[in-house]
């Protein structure tokens, strides 16, 4: 599968987000221009805004940020009013532990994240856009501030874009590094200048999001997306992937292989592929033992599923996971999963954001019931108690989150319970037993 | 605004307003809800998510606090799955509340309690220790603070931000770390509805704390005097005497809330100095008096009355009855305005309970309620008068009432009917007689939007008495 690419030439054969990557220096507008960059945006302002929507609509493009709503779905729940202010908000608070592919896409070529917020915008009929960046990207930030600024002199941001009447200004926002905030209604929070929770819904934020208005929250990779299917149209699109997961995705892929990093394959891939071709197999010729296949909120794969799921939406939900925002963690036999339990039930204790009761007091009681074994109080029933108490947390909170840390906790207990069963009633030095 | 719709709740059809709260239209038509962050006075909140229910034709459950009633909903809160979230919901409450009931002033009135009793009931299987916070903090006007035993349903900041618009609260931190936080000590004039929206012990009144387990209490639900405002209280007393003052929900006068000073108004009623007997003034001190030696002493003299404004319409009709054909002469005395004529939200300068009833009254007996009336009948005091000062039930300012008393000394006899306190400036009367307080007393005032409002007996103290003609009855000794 080794691709031979073109310097200076866009490779939209193989990738449609990663179509550039390859080329040096493509971070330049320039650069990136010349490779074809911003055509498609020229393009976009001689057609109608509806024509844009519908084309997204029937490219299937779904949300990438992880829950996979479909993106022209959500654009038609918006405001239609064009004089209406409202506005475009682009998620880049890459937060779930395991992803980095927002980050990956962005530091090389923020060029085609703003050409598709641009023709998402005009499409939309937004004159406002915020990039909200996790707070730990601050070289992102930078480089996307610089592109900006780049984008404003060439006059395709700020006011009359391409003398079409059409303003749309866009700013960066960092984060201050709180997972909650990469929640749709938590990241208006922030904006807003509030504590980042969630907000209660309905309403949706494409009714009443920052400041009260329409707000159009999309994932990077969603708006990343637009240009390459406003180039060769939404069937074109629809030839990758599979019938209900279409296109492709950027899988940020960590842990116990040979080559991890980011790639970008057509939805349906089967893990094994993504593994062993992808990635080059398992390090050190370790056997593999579980895969987190869509970030750390995702049920974990044992080794059998692992090799029998194909990475589409439909197909990693039906084996019981989700693939949320593509983050696959591959673990090989070394791994101990009680450790992955522990790390991942402290994870969400901490970043709770303390709003709802089922959340803020169930993740700390999970990771407490879990660590009974440092007071020297755990009993094997402990784990029924974790599965009961994850179970009633999930469905009951204004977001995810709860369903988040949840989620995994019972998915490691249904594939690993003997193996949890062992890590809590092994002591530590702390606990005296 | 006012379309009914029919909604079927648990199986039953009850009705209510089209666009209204679910939550609310529920609980209205007497059904019950579990609850701790929703309250009809702020702001929709959705986080302690006990209100969870299942509508036909929607997946998920959802809570009811967030959505509006519209025609034809199938909503159940009785469902197993319901239930079973609910009590669980309720276990996360109480994984880091602390098993404070014994000395909590909440218990007994507690959400956490009764929701306990009605959803819970399992055994705890919390061995793990729990988070710790500050348990004693002073935050200011009379309020105390526990954070441990806070469940963050955000009702208090959500008062303060959305009531007072003085934003002293807020929480701090995330996760099970998160607590109510202080910016700066309470400084608004609403604090104690804080403790009022408590649904656990977390913010107690320093007043009430530790004076008595509310189980031993009963409610009067009566009208605060404490200002020409008239809100709707109800007042917690037992034998022993009244403890504290709650606002009662009025949407003509006060909505939900009441002011600070309307909390204290309980005071004198049961207070160790509060005028019990009829008394003389024997050189400065008064001592107990049978009440026919002042009949004795009084009998024949001319008679000049200074009403307060907090009587009942019911007594200024009966004294009224009683002085027509009499020579008395009669005239008011109005407690001076304290402060901004309106702050905004409730409490109003004019202090005088019951002025517009007293006018009227005045008015229909062909009497003068205004000063130049009671300063002709002070100008007119003679030293064979025996002048009768009813005194105000709740005096703010006493150097104001202090200058009308320097003003009988003329007087031959000096009487003072009083509901309350015996106060040092009082050494000018000859005698003190006791009357009824508000709480023990029926009638009605008149608040400043002339709405009629009633007082209602709850305490019977000493030796006073629900006669309303106690007054009438010194016209014509």
């Amino acid at each position: 599968m080794e691709r031979v690419m073109e310097k200076d030439t866009a490779n939209y054969k193989d990738y449609s987000l990663l179509s550039y990557h390859h080329i040096p220096g493509v971070h330049n507008l320039e650069i990136f221009e010349r490779a074809g960059g911003y055509e498609m945006m020229k393009k976009c302002f001689g057609m109608e805004p509806d024509a844009i929507k519908e084309e997204v609509k029937a490219s299937g493009l779904r949300g990438r940020g992880g829950a996979g709503f479909p993106t022209g779905v959500k654009w038609g729940f918006f405001s239609k009013d064009r004089n209406a202010k409202k506005y475009l908000l682009c998620n880049a608070d890459e937060s779930e532990p395991g992803t980095f592919k927002d980050r990956f896409l962005v530091e090389k070529n923020p060029h085609i994240l703003i050409e598709g917020m641009i023709i998402s915008a005009w499409a939309l009929g937004t004159q406002k856009g915020y990039i909200y960046i996790r707070g730990e990207f601050y070289q992102q930030a930078v480089i996307i501030e610089r592109a900006l600024k780049e984008a404003y002199a060439k006059g395709y941001l700020g006011k009359n874009i391409m003398g079409k009447g059409f303003d749309f200004d866009l700013y960066v926002h960092r984060g201050a590094g709180a997972y909650i905030c990469g929640e749709e209604t938590g990241m208006i929070s922030s904006l807003e200048g509030k504590k980042g929770q969630p907000k209660l819904k309905p309403p949706f934020p494409a009714i009443k999001g920052y400041r009260g208005l329409p707000t159009m929250v999309n994932n990077v990779e969603s708006l990343a997306a637009v240009p390459w299917i406003m180039r060769f149209g939404a069937a074109e699109y629809k030839k990758w992937g599979t019938e209900k997961s279409a296109g492709t995705k950027l899988f940020s892929i960590s842990g116990d292989v040979n080559k991890p990093g980011v790639i970008e394959v057509p939805l349906g891939t089967s893990l094994k592929d993504i593994i062993e071709i992808h990635c080059g197999g398992m390090r050190n010729g370790h056997k593999l033992k579980a895969v987190i296949p869509g970030g750390s909120s995702s049920p974990v794969f044992n080794h059998d599923e692992s090799y029998a799921v194909k990475m589409d939406y439909e197909d990693v939900a039906a084996k019981g996971s989700m693939l949320g925002s593509g983050a696959i963690v591959v673990l090989d036999e070394t791994r101990n999963i009680g450790d992955l339990m522990k790390w991942t039930l402290e994870f969400y204790h901490h970043e709770s954001c303390g709003q709802c009761t089922p959340c803020r007091e169930g993740t700390g009681w999970l990771e407490s019931v879990f660590k009974r074994r440092d007071i020297g109080k755990a009993q094997k029933s402990d784990i029924d108690l974790l599965d009961k108490t994850a179970a009633s947390m999930r469905g009951q909170t204004i977001c995810a989150l709860a369903d988040a840390a949840a989620m995994p906790a019972q998915g490691m207990i249904k594939a690993f319970r003997s193996e949890l069963e062992a890590y809590i009633m092994t002591p530590t030095h702390t606990g005296k037993r | 605004m006012t379309e009914k719709v029919k909604i079927t709740w648990n199986g039953k059809e009850i009705e209510a307003v089209k666009g209204s709260n679910l939550l609310q239209a529920a609980l209205d038509n007497g059904q019950e809800v579990a609850h701790y962050c929703y309250h009809a006075g702020l702001s929709i909140a959705g986080v302690c998510r006990m209100c969870m229910v299942e509508q036909d034709g929607v997946p998920r459950a959802f809570p009811a606090c967030n959505a509006t009633c519209g025609e034809g909903m199938v909503v159940r809160n009785d469902t197993p799955k319901i239930l079973a979230a609910v009590e669980a919901t309720l276990q996360f409450h109480l994984v880091n509340h602390p098993l404070d009931c014994p000395v909590c002033d909440q218990a007994g009135e507690c959400g956490l309690q009764d929701y306990y009793m009605k959803h819970g009931k399992y055994d705890s299987q919390m061995i793990d220790k729990k988070v710790h916070k500050d348990k004693v903090q002073d935050i200011g006007k009379n309020v105390m603070l526990d954070a441990e035993r806070c469940i963050l349903c955000s009702r208090c900041t959500r008062f303060t931000e959305e009531v007072t618009k003085t934003n002293e609260l807020g929480i701090l931190n995330r996760g099970d770390h998160a607590e109510i936080t202080v910016n700066e000590d309470l400084k608004n004039d609403y604090a104690q509805n804080l403790v009022d929206i408590c649904p656990v012990g977390a913010l107690t009144s320093k007043d009430f704390r530790f004076k008595q387990r509310v189980w031993f209490l009963e409610e009067v639900f009566t009208t605060c005097i404490g200002c020409e405002t008239g809100c709707s209280v109800k007042v917690s007393q037992n034998k022993n005497g009244a403890y504290r003052v709650k606002p009662v929900f009025d949407e003509k006068v006060n909505g939900h809330w009441m002011c600070d000073d309307g909390r204290g108004i309980y005071k004198h009623v049961s207070s160790p100095t509060r005028l019990q007997n009829a008394s003389e003034n024997s050189n400065g001190l008064f001592v107990p008096v049978d009440e026919s030696k002042v009949t004795e002493l009084v009998k024949g003299l001319k008679t000049k009355f200074i009403l307060s404004t907090s009587l009942t319409n019911q007594e200024y009709a009966a004294f009224f009855a009683a002085v027509k054909g009499s020579k008395a002469e009669v005239a008011l005395y109005t407690l001076p305005v304290l402060g901004p004529d309106f702050d905004g939200i409730l409490r109003r300068g004019d202090k005088n309970a019951n002025l517009r009833g007293a006018e009227a009254a005045f008015l229909a007996a062909g009497f003068d309620s205004t000063q130049v009336g009671l300063d002709k009948v002070l100008n007119s005091i003679g030293s064979s008068d025996v002048v009768y000062v009813v005194v105000p039930e709740i005096l703010y300012n006493e150097d104001h009432f202090n200058t009308l008393l320097n003003k009988i000394e003329k007087a031959g006899t000096r009487i003072a009917l009083t509901p309350g306190e015996t106060l040092s400036s009082m050494k000018v009367f000859n005698f003190l007689l006791p009357v009824p307080s508000f709480l023990e007393k029926e009638g009605d005032i008149v608040n400043f939007q002339s709405e009629l409002r009633k007082l209602n007996a709850g305490l019977s103290y000493g030796e006073t008495t629900k006669d309303v003609s106690y007054y009438g009855k010194w016209v014509n000794v």
